[in-house]
């Protein structure tokens, strides 16, 4: 099972887009900005300090409709769904799944936009394109009679931030930042005495060790190194520092920039990488073989990113009552368990907790640390869009860290 | 019954129709993007089709930064990186097509595939098994170890690339190559032998200024792609330190929200293309008129 299309997405995930958090920016104000409009309506974007409420799009479906036969079409990444998991539901309702793969969630759009490929459900997709979806109307409420599991979800992400009341999204999977690191070569001390972030900039290190890339992520992991929090930041003095710390992280280490450390670190390439925590749960099925599962640790820190995507029904799905059917058999504690088991990434579950994943052996002990609790996700960071002129500052900051 | 003279450019009517469909309007488009603007919604570019309204805000900030920012270190490197990978293609490929067009004999045919065969696989492929022989663990690693050779070749090593450059694209040197020794008039070798040359001479003075044309082909030929190659890089080292061109084009087309920048950068490496293009045209050019003479 290859990931590497996974872990695309998980890059694009972060490489976020429009505008400030909270606010709401019609295109005529960017426009006097200096940029052409050609699209219409406008972006309304929540922050965890300022949730939002995204605008209506028309009536979800009636209640106790019976479910379409046929095909359900589903636009996902790939390798991003166990295909047990769709037997087992084509099965039970006697339909066909067909599913469309996307590699980054711009192509995903651009699908939905140009309306020639009407998909009845989306798999995926993370809040810095909610925004977007919205304003163009793309996806249509959610009726949540049709999904009794909904209350399985953990509980912040029942009434998300990107979305008050789940009026068009339902949660998929959780994950934060941190860092993984080979157990047999680098003590776990190492990140509990004093700043934990310091391990990246060891030199000790060089030439074993990754960052992500995604320019939000890696020069988030600059300003948390250097007790700055404010992974939205526009000041470009804060910006400037982010820089000079990842010029002197890239001098003593000579990191590697991808995303395919959940290869690399099993594989014994690397020694340490900051990277998400589903990729390390990931990293688990590419360990060789007599490999023992905890020679891959995890240390999450105190302070660092917590994100999620999410389930979405575009409103020209033909099969909308099949769609919502979908999201609640996958949110069934048993079902999202076996869908972990290919996937890796931790479904945002309240009932999938540290204690049952480590009774059941889905994860050694050494990653416990990895897993995402509802407290942890709350008290986390979350990357939000940034104004063009900030993202600008930002892309500075990455082409002179990659420039080498 | 005398023929118009109309007829000749008429004939390259589908080439030019040809060039303007797939190679004119695309470059167009690519400036329109370059010199256009952002879709504030979607964040995807708006092309500008109206020169007149062309914007160069983003043009002049990428151009400061290859001239005097954080870009001019990747340029640097990227021609370096090139430069060094023809050298070798040129050490190594020259030689194979030499004695493919001199020595080979009734093997010609069968040593020619043998050398194309392997390049039938998908270059990705190729690159990924190298990932996999150069790792820590890899064979060729290990078989390097056998002669106390250590090194860590994909920790984002110049080298490596530079050599994945040259394995990538080697063979796209040596049929060209290969092509223009097997037509040269040896015989011209044989008579500068006769006239008291010895082996080294007649490859200096007769050999090789009549391959130049083929060896500029050539040169061009893996030079252009390589240039835009990124998924060496990629593959290979993924290391700052190695960051070339492509890579840069590839971020800001596809995984930032500034996809003008890529296009600036493309339309800058087709300029410093077109450069060695003229290089290219006007040595062929010179040398037919040698020839004629």
């Amino acid at each position: 099972m290859t990931k590497l299309h996974l872990m695309l997405r998980r890059d694009f995930l972060r490489n976020l887009v429009i505008t400030t958090g909270g606010l709401v920016v019609a295109p005529s104000l960017l426009s006097a900005c200096g940029t052409s409009a050609s699209s219409t309506g406008e972006l309304v974007i929540g922050t965890p300090t300022n949730p939002t409420k995204l605008p209506s799009n028309g009536e979800a479906i009636a209640d106790g409709l019976t479910e379409e036969k046929g095909t359900l079409e589903i636009l996902n990444w790939a390798d991003y769904t166990n295909p047990e998991v769709i037997a087992d539901f084509e099965k039970l309702f006697g339909v066909t799944v067909k599913t469309s793969i996307y590699d980054t969630e711009e192509s995903a759009i651009a699908k939905l936009r140009n309306g020639t490929f009407k998909p009845d459900l989306v798999i995926g997709l993370t809040d810095t394109v909610l925004a977007r979806l919205s304003a163009a109307k793309l996806l249509q409420p959610i009726n949540k009679s049709y999904i009794p599991h909904f209350s399985n979800l953990i509980d912040g992400l029942q009434n998300p931030y990107y979305d008050v009341d789940s009026q068009f999204t339902v949660a998929n999977v959780i994950y934060a930042n941190g860092i993984a690191y080979r157990t047999d070569r680098i003590d776990g001390s190492t990140f509990t005495s004093g700043n934990g972030y310091d391990a990246m900039w060891d030199a000790a290190h060089k030439g074993k060790l990754a960052v992500l890339d995604s320019y939000r992520d890696t020069i988030s992991l600059a300003m948390f190194q250097a007790g700055l929090n404010d992974v939205n930041t526009s000041d470009a003095d804060v910006l400037a520092a982010a820089k000079e710390n990842l010029i002197r992280l890239r001098d003593a280490t000579n990191p590697k920039v991808d995303i395919i450390s959940y290869q690399e670190l099993p594989a014994g390439n690397r020694d340490i990488a900051y990277t998400w925590s589903g990729d390390v749960l990931t990293a688990l099925g590419y360990l060789p073989d007599g490999t023992s599962p905890e020679t891959l640790g995890f240390w999450y820190p105190d302070q660092t990113i917590t994100a999620n995507d999410f389930y979405c029904i575009p409103k020209e799905s033909k099969a909308p009552v099949l769609a919502h059917k979908f999201i609640d058999y996958i949110l069934d504690t048993d079902v999202a368990l076996k869908n972990q088991s290919y996937v890796g990434y931790q479904p945002a579950l309240s009932t999938i907790t540290v204690d049952n994943l480590l009774a059941n052996g889905t994860i050694p002990e050494s990653l416990k640390d990895s897993l995402v609790t509802p407290v942890k996700y709350a008290s986390g960071q979350r990357l939000v869009s940034l104004s063009p002129d900030a993202d600008a500052l930002w892309l500075d900051v990455w082409a002179t860290f990659t420039a080498g | 019954m005398k023929k118009s003279p109309r007829i000749w450019p008429a004939l390259a009517a589908p080439g030019a129709s040809w060039l303007l469909t797939l190679f004119g309007i695309p470059f167009y488009a690519v400036a329109c993007v370059a010199f256009g603007t952002i879709d504030p919604i979607f964040r995807d570019a708006v092309p500008q089709w109206n020169p007149l309204s062309w914007n160069f805000g983003q043009a002049h900030d990428v151009l400061t930064s290859v001239l005097s920012g954080p870009l001019q270190g990747v340029f640097l490197r990227t021609i370096t990186y090139v430069i060094a990978a023809m050298i070798l293609s040129f050490a190594i490929g020259f030689p194979v097509a030499y004695f493919l067009a001199r020595h080979a004999g009734k093997r010609k045919l069968l040593l020619l595939t043998l050398v194309i065969v392997p390049f039938w696989v998908n270059y990705l492929m190729r690159m990924l098994a190298w990932v996999n022989l150069l790792s820590s663990e890899g064979l060729f690693t290990r078989f390097m170890g056998i002669f106390d050779v250590h090194y860590n070749w994909l920790d984002g090593s110049p080298i490596t690339v530079v050599l994945g450059l040259v394995y990538g694209y080697v063979p796209f040197l040596i049929l060209p190559m290969y092509a223009t020794l097997e037509r040269l008039d040896w015989r011209l070798v044989e008579a500068a032998r006769d006239l008291g040359a010895n082996s080294r001479q007649a490859f200096r003075l007769v050999t090789i200024p009549m391959a130049q044309a083929g060896m500029a082909a050539a040169a061009i030929l893996i030079a252009l792609p390589m240039f835009g190659d990124y998924y060496t890089n990629d593959l290979l080292s993924r290391s700052p330190r190695t960051e070339m061109l492509g890579n840069q084009i590839d971020f800001y087309v596809n995984n930032s929200q500034q996809p003008q920048r890529g296009a600036v950068l493309v339309l800058i490496l087709s300029a410093l293309l077109l450069v060695a293009l003229s290089w290219y045209l006007r040595s062929t050019s010179r040398y037919a008129k040698e020839r004629v003479k």
